[in-house]
């Protein structure tokens, strides 16, 4: 049966293959929907499933093996359209391999269909086996005894499919394909098909070897994709204008050390933003484990008059040490021209060493600040009303505030 | 918007920079999936492009991007090598079938997981064999914060005009160090334009004008059949083995960049004239020769720096430049120099010297030891 869903082109399937069933059928019941082909997309997959793209006068993409449902979740979120209707074919190796693409457009509820021509089996590689597969058919059996195929038609059920079906005979086809293509949503229609290469070879066998017929449908939203206008990111950004004067000369390094979720990447970006303030350029960088709730967090700033080229810091002047976790990971970057700032519960033998009682004064989230406000306090290498007016613009300034030394809180 | 700032100086970072830009230039959607170093690219995308997705895997990534790309959208996404070694069977199939996109690849110290919060510059060498059959892909590199804006804007504007995938090759060091810097330096973006020009009729999906690209309309478009293809493909986008038509559609994935490369070479070339030294450097290892070049002409030395920022395919100009030097000095965050590999090949030349590392950025003093002017 030809009709202008179709191409002259001739079936590239073996004779009596029962994917040449299922193409006509999938043809008929688009035609009786009243779809034009330019509204249809066809996304195929890798096998013998694969080589419908030429029959279809529909659009057309072809893919990889296994992939399509997640290809064709692609077209459909980027078309955003629901007059369009986007129809992945593939098989049950397809099914196989890309098990996950289906269970993800299921959960979604993706506005697309799904047609598994089911075969039992890879057909462009010599017959082998697939999780479709079922148990009652042994025409390879390269697989124990016992062990079932997957059932996507549950699968898909229990993942959200709005409509997920089995149909084993080619007289429900015509009905089955109409009901899947008319789901709103994610719609999956499994097709028993015979391959007469390597597996049965007759239609009639099907019901003998094929799982039973099923049907399923959730109540499901259709999921809606927008392409949203959004703000830019600039906005957001604060402008960081010079208000104060600062005392470094050239460039300085720091090294602010703690452990997780004591407030050093913080104080680090207010160091940063304070050296700004007063006219500096500055960067700052992060380090800490993977896991960032537990163990160090070091964070390295620099200061400088002129712009900055290479971030790394060979030599800090200043290092700020808080926690032993900081210590420990610093300790080795203490040089003996290196000014270490380190709280009074922690022992570190240097050439240049300060003690302070940062965590006490600071409290454990706040030490790292304290460090810094009070090496700010004393030493006037920057203004304290640089490093407060950071502070005052931070969204928690209250608990920062407190943690500072109440000589650098003027 | 831009031309409104006046010397907005700001504390940011380049997945700011690089997310802006890329939705600037007319990037519509980002699909995600959470990785180190990448997560500010993610975190910045949920909130910027017109569409964010949260895929299940990288291998989605890339078929959903596929997908929105065949649709006529402009998809970015943003990984590191162990999501990245997943896209490769979806990057194959996009640079197939011939779809724009851009991937921001951003290197950490490998192999396999390795560290993942410590910089690295480690996956050029497989970005040059990542397609089979050793086609070039387009990968830029940017070495400060105006080159991460400038290059984001190009990796979109290659990416549909030369319909292909595009690799933005970062590093940790690159995308999370925090600076100081002035939005006012940064150019006017303005969104490609995507209007199909001499489209010759019937359409046919891979037939390629004049600069060997073939002009794209979406699939689902009302007026003309689009197919797609991931298969070696005829004019029309369909499966065709070993035809004459099909095979120079595949050999034409190269020619179109060879074609035009100069529209995607980038580079800056500080020259000291005179000097027969020459440092080439890209990404991460830039900012450290740039201040050893200036400690060495403080000194009275002569050496040119080149930055490379457009690493592959390998342009002419930039071998041209590397070759008209005594010595070169390839600077690369990476144990094998593989940089210098791509344009030398294995075997060692008397005159070419590498400062390699790995596990943290090269320093300037690093560079000036190998160097020994």
């Amino acid at each position: 049966m030809k009709s202008q869903l179709l191409t002259d082109n001739k079936m590239p399937f073996c004779p009596g293959c029962g994917h040449g069933v299922a193409v006509n059928h999938l043809s008929k019941a688009l035609i009786e929907l009243g779809y034009d082909p330019l509204d249809i997309i066809i996304v195929s997959d890798i096998g013998c499933s694969g080589l419908v793209d030429p029959l279809f006068t529909t659009h057309t993409v072809h893919g990889l093996h296994g992939r399509s449902p997640a290809l064709g979740m692609g077209v459909s979120m980027g078309l955003a359209d629901e007059n369009k209707k986007i129809i992945v074919v593939q098989g049950d190796g397809g099914a196989t391999i890309g098990l996950q693409h289906l269970m993800e457009a299921a959960r979604r509820n993706v506005d697309i269909t799904l047609l598994v021509f089911n075969n039992l089996l890879y057909g462009m590689t010599g017959g082998q086996i697939s999780g479709l597969s079922t148990g009652k058919f042994k025409e390879l059996k390269h697989f124990e005894e016992g062990i079932p195929p997957f059932d996507i038609i549950k699968l898909a059920h229990q993942a959200g499919a709005a409509s997920s079906a089995r149909v084993i005979s080619p007289k429900n086809f015509n009905e089955s394909i109409k009901n899947a293509i008319q789901t709103k949503g994610f719609s999956v229609l499994e097709l028993a098909s015979v391959c007469p290469s390597y597996g049965i070879k007759k239609l009639k066998e099907l019901e003998d070897f094929a799982e039973e017929a099923e049907v399923f449908t959730n109540d499901r939203i259709l999921p809606k994709i927008e392409y949203k206008e959004t703000d830019s990111l600039f906005n957001n950004l604060k402008a960081i204008d010079q208000e104060f004067e600062s005392n470094i000369t050239d460039k300085m390094g720091f090294v602010l050390s703690g452990s997780a979720g004591g407030g050093v990447q913080s104080a680090a970006k207010l160091l940063a933003q304070a050296g700004m303030m007063s006219g500096l350029y500055a960067t700052m960088k992060g380090e800490y484990p993977v896991t960032v709730g537990t163990g160090f967090s070091v964070a390295e700033v620099i200061l400088s008059r002129k712009p900055i080229h290479y971030t790394g810091l060979e030599h800090p002047d200043i290092i700020f040490v808080v926690s032993n976790d900081g210590l420990q990971k610093v300790k080795n970057r203490i040089s003996p021209d290196t000014k270490v700032f380190i709280d009074d519960h922690l022992s570190l033998d240097a050439h240049h060493v300060t003690r302070g009682a940062y965590v006490k004064n600071g409290g454990k989230k706040g030490a790292a600040l304290n460090a810094l406000a009070s090496w700010i306090d004393q030493t006037h290498y920057l203004d304290n009303k640089a490093l407060l007016k950071a502070v005052n613009q931070h969204k928690h300034a209250d608990k920062l505030l407190a943690a500072m030394p109440d000589s650098a809180v003027v | 918007m831009l031309e409104n700032i006046h010397r907005k100086k700001v504390l940011t970072d380049a997945s700011l920079l690089i997310t802006e830009a890329c939705v600037q230039a007319g990037a519509d959607a980002f699909i995600g999936y959470p990785i180190t170093p990448s997560n500010r690219f993610y975190a910045y995308g949920a909130k910027r492009y017109p569409l964010f997705l949260a895929a299940p895997d990288e291998i989605t990534v890339l078929q959903w991007m596929a997908g929105l790309s065949t649709a006529g959208k402009l998809p970015v996404t943003a990984t590191a090598f162990p999501g990245f070694a997943l896209m490769l069977e979806g990057f194959n199939m996009a640079y197939m079938m011939e779809l724009p996109m851009v991937i921001i690849l951003t290197q950490r110290l490998g192999p396999s997981t390795g560290s993942a919060t410590t910089g690295a510059q480690g996956d050029l060498s497989l970005l040059n064999g990542c397609i089979s059959g050793g086609y070039p892909v387009p990968v830029f590199c940017p070495s400060n914060f105006e080159d991460a804006w400038q290059l984001a804007n190009e990796s979109i504007k290659t990416a549909i005009d030369f319909r292909t995938p595009v690799v933005l090759l970062t590093s940790k060091e690159m995308v999370m160090t925090q600076k100081s810097f002035d939005l006012s330096l940064l150019a006017k973006i303005s969104p490609v334009n995507r209007d199909p020009k001499n489209i010759a009729l019937p359409y046919k999906s891979y037939k390629a004008n004049n600069d060997l690209i073939p002009p794209f309309l979406p699939v689902g478009n009302d007026e003309h059949q689009v197919r797609i293809n991931a298969s070696t493909h005829d004019n029309e986008g369909l499966i065709r083995k070993g035809n004459p038509e099909s095979l120079a559609n595949t050999k034409r994935l190269k020619e179109k960049f060879e074609k035009r490369m100069e529209k995607i070479t980038f580079y800056e070339l500080d020259e000291d004239k005179g000097s027969k030294d020459l440092i080439v450097t890209y990404g991460i290892s830039t900012e450290a020769a740039k201040d050893t070049v200036i400690k060495l002409r403080y000194e009275g030395k002569k050496v040119s720096l080149l930055v490379v920022k457009t690493l592959l395919p390998v342009s002419k100009n930039i071998l041209e430049i590397i070759n008209s030097y005594e010595q070169v000095t390839f600077v690369e965050e990476n144990i094998s120099g593989q940089y210098e590999k791509i344009i030398y090949g294995a075997a060692s030349k008397a005159n070419v010297k590498n400062v390699n590392k790995i596990g943290s950025l090269i320093s300037p003093t690093e560079i000036e030891k190998v160097l020994a002017l």
